[in-house]
């Protein structure tokens, strides 16, 4: 404590509850009208005390709706967006740090520059790409003229077509490419001892038994933390699974949720099924804070350093 | 000999570099050409400033560098292309560099763990080495609930568990205090007498040097200076470099001119009988200077440090500073001129543009054998 005046201690108690109240105040009014049913709701408008009817409520968004095939895919996509994240950040941190490569340097920036360019910016390429993931090879093909000789040679240009929209791998792919990761594992490798690697070696393990034996340990709390947090972004994407996939049984829950309100005019939706399908959805990103809460403030820590 | 002494020892590999450079890119030449044979079973150091290429060196012969140019043979076989793990030697790094998650028991038999040795001899190998280390009560500790000390004791363990014909060390003890330091030093001397490896320890202490080495390998920006015993290499030093690493305080260098009869300071006195002509570099050790009343050489005294068991004089002689100690109780006027001698049998006289020891340059058959005595 800086300061011990009794003022200044009112004050910020008075401040920090209404940073709670603003917070907490709409995840209330999400479980009481999750709680409550729709004649009700219709009846009083905003439901500030709760009901009984959650249950009902949340069979009705089982039953009903798409949202567990959805939570599925939310699954699907979350899980293999941080194990391949995982993989892939330690790997490349891990070529950066301990192997002497020749632009090492740039390749990093390069990794470093998706964190600068976020996938909500780059969302429009992405599509296209995703379309068609050979379209940049067949850009490459037109525009270094190759393409023609191919056209002169063979009788037509090479044109490739892919299309991953809509599909699991499709979903999952654009959110790995993030550097995030490879730079909270770079920064840990480099507070590591730098002899450890050339200790190994004398020991007469190569490079595939130091990361399996003695990198990984080492970092397991780090990758523990990268993984509870890119599931957690995964399973709260918005706008890529939004754009990525078309059909609702490929859709994501999030996605789903808000495609629980209906489009026509006029129809009051029901909100107490929607906030009972949030409840449903949130529970597992919940449920993973709270078990691995020590794994989430390393994290933290980790990328704030 | 106990049967600890016996169980693990090394057959000793002699270690030959031939024609050795090393350039880390065109613009950091850091070893431009070495030839050096260390015998099997010798304890050599190799003593530099920071930043002379001896870790440099080091790694190259454990594999962990590549070698520019040359060749490296360790018990005969040629090796500079060979993975670390087929050189036969083990390695002690500064920082120690033990794995942090595995216990000291593990960090030591790792090593067997991936040449695929069976767990119960792991388990034999790994008791005798942490009871010849002293470490027996703290093989199920990880690395960080362990002194700096003990640390550096299973780092060593994890090398000679292997039973390796060449040990190498990186400055194993820079990290320790004092102390310990001192302990260390005649624990790995007895270490050594008794598994007998051909070890190669790299340091920039000249007292580790003196102490552990049969001989000393100095080197000076990658090229070898002198290699020596230690005693040659501090009553012969080859080089102005040399005289001045080893010994401390380090021997004095006074620019000095012969006239063809003596050498002369710059301000006229003479220092000694000399046949020669030219310009030379004198060298004289601070104890090898004595003060006593009637002696021929002045000196301004500017500075006295007492260090208990003798004194360190700082003083001015024509223009260049000396320091010379004296025993302890030797009665100085600390505000007159001093009164020195040289002692004329451990002068060293070193070639000017070349920085070379002149061999043999107070030779008597040089020098009037009657004016020697004028000056002591
Ligand atoms: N991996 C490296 N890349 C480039 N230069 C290096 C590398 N390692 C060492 N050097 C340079 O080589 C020289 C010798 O280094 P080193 O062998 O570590 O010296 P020492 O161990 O005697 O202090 C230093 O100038 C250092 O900057
Ligand atoms: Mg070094």
């Amino acid at each position: 404590m800086v300061e011990n005046a009794r003022s200044i201690n009112i004050a910020a108690s008075i401040l920090l509850i209404i940073g709670i109240v603003y917070i907490v105040g709409p995840l209330y009014l999400t479980l009481s009208t999750a709680s409550q049913s729709y004649e009700y709701m219709l009846r009083n408008g905003l439901a500030w005390v709760p009901g009984g009817e959650l249950f009902a409520n949340m069979g009705k968004v089982i039953n009903d709706t798409r949202i567990p095939i959805q939570m599925l895919n939310s699954m699907i996509v979350a899980f293999s967006n941080a194990l391949a994240t995982c993989a892939l950040s330690f790997l490349s941190a891990y070529a950066i740090v301990y192997f002497r490569i020749r632009w090492a340097g740039v390749v990093f920036a390069l990794i470093l520059a998706t964190i600068m360019l976020p996938l909500d910016i780059r969302v429009i390429t992405t599509y296209q790409v995703a379309s068609n993931i050979f379209s940049p090879l067949n850009a490459v093909l037109d525009v270094t003229g190759l393409n023609d000789l191919i056209a002169n040679a063979f009788g037509a240009p090479v044109h490739l077509e892919l299309s991953v929209l809509n599909t699991h791998f499709g979903l999952i792919a654009p959110l790995v490419a993030h550097g995030t990761g490879t730079f909270l594992f770079r920064q840990f490798f480099l507070t590591l001892p730098k002899d450890l690697f050339k200790a190994a070696r004398m020991d007469g393990a190569g490079p595939i038994r130091f990361l399996f034996d003695i990198l990984l340990p080492l970092a397991r709390t780090s990758v523990a933390s990268l993984f509870v947090l890119t599931f957690l972004s995964g399973w709260t994407q918005y706008l890529w699974p939004l754009v990525g996939a078309s059909t609702p049984d490929m859709q994501t829950a999030v996605v789903g949720l808000a495609r629980l309100v209906p489009d026509a005019d006029g129809q009051v939706p029901d909100f107490p099924m929607i906030m009972a399908g949030a409840v449903l959805v949130s529970l597992v990103p919940l449920s993973m804070i709270a078990l691995l809460q020590r794994f989430l403030v390393q994290g933290l820590v980790l990328s704030e350093k | 000999m106990t049967a600890i002494d016996t169980a693990i020892r090394a057959a000793a590999a002699d270690i030959e570099l031939i024609g050795v450079t090393k350039a880390y890119d065109a613009k950091t030449v850091v070893i431009p050409q070495l030839d050096v044979a260390l015998r099997p079973g010798e304890f050599t150091v190799v003593l530099g400033p920071s930043g002379c290429g001896k870790s440099t060196l080091l790694q190259m012969i454990a594999g962990l560098e590549r070698v520019s140019g040359g060749k490296i043979l360790i018990g005969g076989r040629e090796v500079q292309n060979l993975e670390p793990k087929h050189r036969g030697c083990a390695m002690v790094f500064q920082n120690y560099a033990l794995y942090p998650h595995m216990t000291v028991a593990e960090n030591m038999a790792y090593s067997l763990k991936v040449a695929g040795v069976s767990k119960a001899e792991r388990a034999e190998r790994v008791a005798t080495v942490a009871k010849m280390l002293g470490l027996a009560d703290f093989l199920a500790r990880k690395p960080g609930q362990l002194s700096g000390g003990q640390r550096q004791r299973v780092a060593i363990g994890r090398a000679i568990i292997r039973e390796p014909g060449v040990l190498l060390f990186d400055e194993p003890l820079s990290n320790l205090d004092a102390q310990l330091r001192h302990d260390m030093r005649v624990e790995l001397a007895d270490l050594h007498r008794r598994i007998g490896a051909t070890s190669v320890f790299v340091t920039h202490d000249q007292v580790e040097a003196m102490t552990l080495a049969d001989r000393i390998l100095i080197l000076n920006k990658g090229h070898i200076e002198q290699f020596d015993t230690p005693k040659a290499i501090y009553h012969h030093p080859a080089s102005i470099f040399v005289a001045k690493f080893i010994g401390s305080p380090p021997m004095n260098i006074l620019a000095v001119t012969g006239d063809g009869s003596a050498l002369r300071l710059a301000d006229g006195q003479v220092v000694a009988n000399f046949a020669g002509k030219g310009s030379f570099q004198l060298g004289i050790r601070p104890e090898d200077i004595t003060v006593k009343a009637g002696g021929p050489i002045k000196a301004q005294i500017r500075y006295r440090e007492d260090l208990g068991s003798h004194e360190i004089l700082e003083a001015d002689i024509a223009g260049q500073p000396l320091r010379i100690a004296t025993p302890f109780g030797a009665e100085i006027d600390p505000t007159s001129t001093l009164s020195l001698s040289f002692s004329q049998a451990r002068l060293h006289l070193f070639d000017n543009g070349t920085s070379r020891a002149i061999s043999n340059a107070f030779d008597q058959t040089k020098s009037a054998p009657a004016s020697v005595k004028e000056y002591q």
